[in-house]
């Protein structure tokens, strides 16, 4: 059965890199265009910027990635954030304690996750009507506690809990600080549960065919409620850390637009928006390549209020490159 | 009008569905296509309607040359398609079904409800039928939803309507109602083309006849020339390769493995029969007779009452898919795109699928035990690929059929199911998988396969339950399985013979 171990032929191998590895190409055509913009993008200090600027957004994006790979989606995420990291630093500044303030952000977004997840699966509501109203109710709530002011961390826990986000370790000299390691191990642990486990097989096989899933003996709903929920505690997490970056979290604009942020990561990254089809990788590298395109832009002198425009658009080209490349399939 | 298709080709990935056709319809000319299923018929009538277009071939209209780009565009030159399968908006009420895309408007520009629900009245009055313009499609029954296609077919000046099996749903009375109809509309000029697999209404009916036969045109002629008998062979033909399968032995055993008691559920009733190890049982009936959801319920798939036993297991209502599996149930679903494969997914991913479910008890997937998998299947099915980390869609409909088939032998079902297993396959393949049908029984498995193709049933079943209306009408041993005897229990004409007689 020597066939079966076929090498690909030059021309196959071409075609399946522009099909399969196209995150690849552009994030290293992103890059040189980077470097050619910015002389000093390639040192070391610029690279951990980025990737702790990433990790925020990077972290719900491999959750958002599950969602979108089931064939869902979770618009809900920013508002998640915004309500997790405010109710977070009530819980730090009651109980000074940073692991019982992430204990409760994790169960927070948990249950936020579940109930989007029970909308969808057993509600059968539409996942952008339910995660939309979800949105709504969290910031409201959110904006109803803080009354306009911010959540502000105590002083007295202020120098233990800014170390979560600004902390960092030394290997070989390296700074690499505590986000950046964060969001490499959270990618290439789901990396691995999609590409090797029964949940990433049973995820992928929801969003390629809910019917022949279904008929294969996967538990469908179940599926469906348990991306949801593993989103909502990424969003645990990833409010704990933005609670510690930015220290007194606004209840109004925390978050804000982080859901754009995190689908356009996954539509960089390849992953099918209709569902089945996505890498880990690609959305490791679409969050990133998101924020290295956000710091050319500031390099070019873009304003910042065009950053919604940006997304937006980059969302729709990355879409639309799909289209073409499943089209010439 | 003349309308004239010629040397129309028309290919489904590998599968030639429609093989140089010439095809001449004459105005005021009913003609009835036969074939059997999958013999192209559908597909032909779909690329005069504009579904898709040719291949290869050309389509004449009063000796113009026309390319038929859409349905809509089919319409415009006065043919109408009316689907097997009733295309009409549930939600939408008849009239505006009926008059969908082709509203008609006031002069201010809004709908002109009246002059459509007057319209629809006066069609539903030379059918002679009483259906309420204003209803909501869902309400009607399937037979009144069958006249609303024809009447929209009615109401617009056309020269073809084109009918595919139009009688399935509807009664003796109604079909005679249509009948009368259409030779109203014969006298007017308008030509018919009807698909049907009921002779008697062929023959009644039809003026000129086409059969094709693996999507090529096997004869045509007048109705007149010829009989029900002449008809019948030319339409199955007679394959050399049926010989292999004459001397089927029967490879049951004693042991019974699935005995299932007094099944009920939406469109079955009070089924029971008993299945042995190493048996081929082939359960038919028309289209809503209950086959398909039958099918799914001894899968879990479908809701159901009463009682299935499993070797020493007894599986009942509320018992799901996953409970099926573990008793050793796997299905080869119907409609294999929808409901069979994940066209995203790999090929290993697919054939792993089911054994994911219930055999896989570790954390991380080995990809090397990923491909001992495949190989394995690969090597009992010979699949055809060399590639099998690409997606499914890749391969063959038949090979594709194969990796579903391999997805529950690696999950270690005793009792397969297959539903219409050969729908979109070749006839090569078609006879590849009856004979993996064949080993797979020799080999102790017992199977059912559902089927509404006659020579499927012939070349594989031990013996075969026939359906109508979601009840067992008859079993047949494997020597009284004929075309008629078939044809004859699933039309339900026993029962109609008590009646009157």
């Amino acid at each position: 059965m020597v066939s079966v171990f076929q090498k690909y032929s030059f021309k196959d191998l071409i075609k399946k890199l522009f099909a399969e590895y196209s995150y690849w190409l552009s994030f290293i055509l992103l890059l040189i265009l980077a470097v050619s913009v910015n002389t000093n993008f390639l040192r070391w200090s610029n690279i951990i910027n980025i990737f702790v600027q990433t990790a925020t957004t990077g972290i719900i994006a491999l959750g958002m990635s599950m969602v979108i790979s089931a064939g869902q989606i979770d618009i809900s995420v920013g508002a998640q954030v915004a309500i997790i990291s405010g109710l977070g630093i009530v819980v730090l500044n009651f109980t000074n304690s940073i692991w019982l303030m992430f204990a409760f952000c994790l169960l927070l977004g948990t249950l936020i996750g579940s109930l989007n997840g029970l909308m969808v699966a057993k509600g059968n509501m539409p996942a952008m009507i339910a995660t939309l109203a979800m949105q709504s109710i969290c910031r409201s709530l959110i904006n109803q506690w803080g009354q306009g002011g911010p959540f502000t961390v105590s002083n007295t826990n202020f120098d233990t809990f800014r170390l979560v986000a600004a902390g960092s370790i030394r290997i070989f000299g390296f700074k690499i600080p505590y986000p950046m390691i964060m969001f490499i191990v959270f990618s290439i642990l789901f990396g691995i549960i999609m590409r090797q486990t029964k949940l990433g097989k049973h995820i992928y096989a929801v969003g390629s065919n809910t019917n022949s899933a279904r008929l294969a003996g996967v538990n469908v709903k179940g599926i469906q409620i348990i991306v949801f929920m593993i989103t909502g505690l990424l969003c645990g997490f990833s409010g704990w850390l933005y609670a510690s970056r930015v220290m007194a979290v606004a209840a109004a604009s925390a978050g804000n637009a982080y859901e754009m942020e995190v689908i356009a990561a996954v539509a960089i990254g390849g992953t099918s928006m209709t569902g089945g089809r996505g890498k880990i990788i690609g959305t490791f590298l679409g969050a990133l390549m998101f924020k290295i395109i956000n710091n050319i832009l500031t390099m070019a002198d873009v304003p910042t209020f065009l950053n919604g425009a940006i997304s937006g658009a980059i969302i729709i080209v990355a879409v639309l490159l799909q289209n073409v490349q499943n089209k010439s399939k | 009008m003349l309308i004239e298709m010629k040397g129309i080709v028309k290919d489904f990935g590998p599968v030639r569905a429609v093989d140089h056709i010439d095809f001449t319809v004459n105005s005021g000319e009913i003609i009835g296509l036969l074939g059997e299923n999958g013999a192209g018929k559908t597909t032909l009538m779909n690329v005069l309607a504009g579904t898709f277009p040719p291949d290869e071939g050309e389509i004449f209209i009063d000796g113009n040359k026309v390319q038929i780009s859409n349905a809509l565009h089919a319409m415009r030159m006065g043919i109408r398609f009316i689907h097997q399968e009733i295309s009409l908006c549930n939600d939408l009420r008849v009239f505006e079904n009926i008059f969908l895309s082709e509203e008609l408007l006031r002069k201010n520009g809004l709908l002109n409800k009246k002059e459509m629900i007057n319209r629809c009245l006066k069609v539903f009055e030379r059918m002679q039928v009483q259906i309420d313009p204003n209803a909501i499609v869902s309400t009607l029954q399937p037979a009144e939803r069958q006249l609303v296609e024809i009447a929209r077919a009615l109401l617009f000046k056309c020269d073809l309507i084109i009918m595919d099996e139009p009688s399935t749903a509807l009664a003796t009375k109604e079909i005679k109602r249509l009948f009368d109809i259409m030779r109203q509309l014969k006298t007017e000029g308008v030509s018919f083309i009807y698909i049907s697999h009921k002779m008697p209404e062929l023959f009644e009916i039809c003026d000129i006849y086409y059969i094709m036969r693996d999507g090529k045109l096997v004869a045509h002629g007048k109705f007149a020339e010829i009989d029900e008998q002449q008809a019948t062979e030319l339409m199955i033909g007679r394959h050399l390769a049926d010989e292999e399968f004459l001397n089927k032995p029967y490879y049951g055993q004693e042991e019974v493995i699935l005995s299932v008691k007094n099944l009920s559920g939406k469109s079955f009733f009070d089924i029971s029969f008993d299945l042995h190890k190493g048996e081929i049982l082939a359960i038919t009936g028309l289209q809503g007779s209950g086959r398909d959801l039958l099918a799914d319920a001894l899968f879990g798939a479908e809701e159901y009452t009463g009682t299935l036993q499993v070797k020493n297991h007894t599986l009942k209502q509320g018992s799901t898919i996953i409970d099926h599996m573990k008793n050793g149930i796997g299905m080869v679903p119907r409609s294999r795109k929808e409901r069979g494969i994940h066209n995203d997914l790999s090929i290993y991913d697919n054939i792993s699928m089911a054994f994911f479910n219930t055999k896989f008890k570790r954390l991380l997937i080995d990809s090397r035990r990923e491909k001992e998998r495949f190989l394995r299947q690969q090597k009992a099915l010979s699949i055809k690929t060399d590639q099998p980390k690409n997606p499914i869609t890749s391969l063959s409909g038949g090979n594709q059929q194969k990796v579903i088939l391999g997805r529950w032998l690696e999950a270690d079902a005793d009792i397969l199911l297959f539903d219409n297993p050969t729908q979109g396959i070749d006839v090569g393949t078609k006879f590849e998988i009856y004979r993996l049908i064949i080993e797979l029984a020799k080999n102790g498995k017992a199977i059912i396969v559902f089927s509404s193709e006659f020579p499927e049933i012939h070349k594989v079943a031990d013996s075969c339950i026939v359906l109508y209306k979601g009840r067992i009408n008859a079993r047949l041993n494997r020597d009284e399985i004929t075309e008629m005897s078939i044809m004859y229990y699933s039309t339900g004409a026993n029962l109609e013979a008590v009646k009157n007689g």
